[in-house]
């Protein structure tokens, strides 16, 4: 499996080699999404320095921190969106004629997923990290690294999940689509702007605070005007992802065994 | 009155088309409760740990951004789109061939489109007032508004137009529209307004057509513009929409000798 997994990487980056310009073309797409992102959220700090708390260093380092998860995420996992697609046209049976996991077959379906997401998101981490005066250690290196990868599988987690719905019902789109939306435009600002009940939805039932809030406030040395608990929280991130992920995969399971059993 | 029979067609044909996605439609009303939350949530954080701006109390900030939100519902359909699909498909050579002036058409086609996202405002801005407190500006402000909002409409129009008719030489311009949008939605005004942009790159932004398209009408909602400047104000933004149509005129007699040669 872990052969097929390279063999795959390698025929990714020979396309990326092969498509120059494609992948310049995304690049540069990225970079002005993010861009335009990190524009508007610097020129509202100049006017107002303050967000509960946190200046635009530290904001710049909350974005980062989401921006390189998430971008991890679509590197690797983005193909699981494409799930409902192929239910609804009839081209997802083709996987279980052969002999590898459901899961690893679509996320290896060669769909020019390029990793330059991921290559942007790690030189932003790095420069939020020196601007937003971060001391940086081994340690620091490590909690990060394991903040961004637990970050995805939250992204996974939440992904999958979505995308096992669909076993049931046949369009999902504007749910994925509510939640991507709901990700992108809350994950932008300390949760503790928002009122309570959105507060435990980010925190609890769709995790995204673990993303980059509570590992930042870890990171920054910030107390968490939240919920109040402790920094170290903010470690927690691979675990919840890890969780997530998890219940999902099982989630999926159970959708796939329904599906193998109506369809034969 | 009967030349305009045919365009009145196709505007009614494409309210209908439009129409049939009511799901989606709902999940826009819901993505916009849910976004007019978030800048609740957003401004009142800002003005509550900062100094409030100049003449742009926190009640007139949550009027703009909501407003803003609400002409989003109209501004965002790119009634243009179809240029690119009839291109791709090759409709574009039976339109030409038929006895009518086909941009007439498609601005019919998507102002037909619009008229469905319209209706979408109502129950938004229902919705929207359990959130937040709109400011309500005298009879004769909201005139100028309307009248500046349907100026904006039309360079959003054109602007679109032109970005799509790069598809007559490209084909594929999906990726520079999405970057025109998102650079568009920063420099319009539609996230913030452009007075926070700091030094000559906020007197700047006030030069560029995107300007004409949110902040003007705006600003006249909001009072910044006050009546004795309204007429500058919408002979500016005329000049924008004649500018932006010719542009859109001159492309389109270059684009269809383009179609033609390509054809014979």
């Amino acid at each position: 499996m872990l052969a097929a997994y390279l063999q795959y990487w390698k025929i990714n980056l020979l396309t990326m080699v092969e498509y120059r310009t494609d992948f310049f073309m995304w690049l540069g797409f990225t970079i002005v999404y993010h861009g335009t992102a990190l524009a508007a959220l610097a020129v509202t700090m100049m006017r107002f320095p303050s967000m509960n708390g946190w200046n635009l260093r530290e904001m710049f380092f909350l974005y980062a921190l989401w921006m390189t998860a998430h971008e991890l995420h679509n590197a690797l996992f983005y193909n699981v969106v494409y799930v409902p697609e192929y239910i609804r046209e009839g081209r997802f049976d083709r996987f279980f004629v052969r002999p590898f996991d459901t899961l690893f077959q679509v996320l290896t379906v060669p769909s020019r997923t390029f990793p330059d997401g991921f290559i942007l998101g790690c030189v932003t981490l790095a420069i939020a990290t020196a601007a937003a005066g971060i001391h940086v250690t081994a340690l620091t290196i490590l909690v990060m690294a394991a903040v961004v990868c637990g970050g995805a599988g939250i992204d996974l987690g939440i992904s999958l999940f979505v995308a096992s719905l669909s076993f049931w019902l046949i369009r999902v789109d504007t749910l994925r689509w509510a939640v991507m939306s709901l990700e992108q435009d809350f994950t932008r600002y300390p949760i503790s702007i928002y009122t309570r009940a959105v507060r435990v939805v980010l925190a609890y039932v769709l995790p995204f605070a673990f993303m980059n809030y509570f590992p930042a406030s870890y990171l920054l040395g910030k107390h968490d005007t939240a919920f109040g608990l402790s920094p170290e929280v903010g470690l927690l991130t691979p675990l919840i992802g890890l969780l997530w992920s998890g219940i999902s995969y099982v989630f999926w399971r159970i959708g796939l065994n329904r599906y193998q059993g109506t369809g034969s | 009155m009967t030349a305009f029979a045919p365009y009145i067609e196709y505007a009614r044909k494409a309210f209908a088309r439009e129409a049939t996605y009511r799901i989606e439609l709902l999940a826009e009303i819901g993505s916009v409760v849910l976004r007019v939350y978030l800048l609740r949530s957003l401004w009142t954080a800002l003005y509550a740990h900062n100094m409030a701006p100049m003449g742009l109390p926190l009640h007139a900030m949550i009027t703009y951004a909501t407003v803003a939100m609400l002409m989003s519902l109209v501004l965002e359909v790119d009634g243009t789109r179809v240029i690119r699909e009839k291109l791709r498909e090759g409709g574009i050579a039976l339109d030409l061939m038929k006895p009518i002036v086909v941009p007439f058409a498609y601005f019919s086609d998507g102002l037909g489109q619009t008229m469905v996202h319209a209706l979408a405002i109502l129950p938004s801005l229902l919705f929207s007032l359990l959130l937040v407190h709109i400011d309500v500006p005298s009879a004769a402000t909201l005139a100028a508004f309307l009248l500046s909002f349907a100026l904006g409409y039309g360079v959003n129009f054109f602007v679109n137009f032109l970005m799509n008719g790069v598809a007559f030489w490209t084909l594929e311009t999906f990726g520079l529209q999405l970057i025109v949008r998102w650079i568009s939605d920063l420099l319009s005004g539609q996230i913030l307004p452009l007075a926070f942009f700091p030094g000559w790159f906020g007197r700047a932004v006030f030069a560029l057509p995107f300007a004409a398209i949110y902040s003007t009408p705006l600003l006249i909602y909001i009072g910044i513009i006050p009546p004795r400047q309204w007429a500058t104000a919408l002979v500016v933004q005329a000049a924008w929409l004649v500018a932006t149509a010719s542009a859109s005129f001159l492309l389109w007699r270059a684009a269809a000798r383009h179609v033609v040669v390509q054809g014979g």
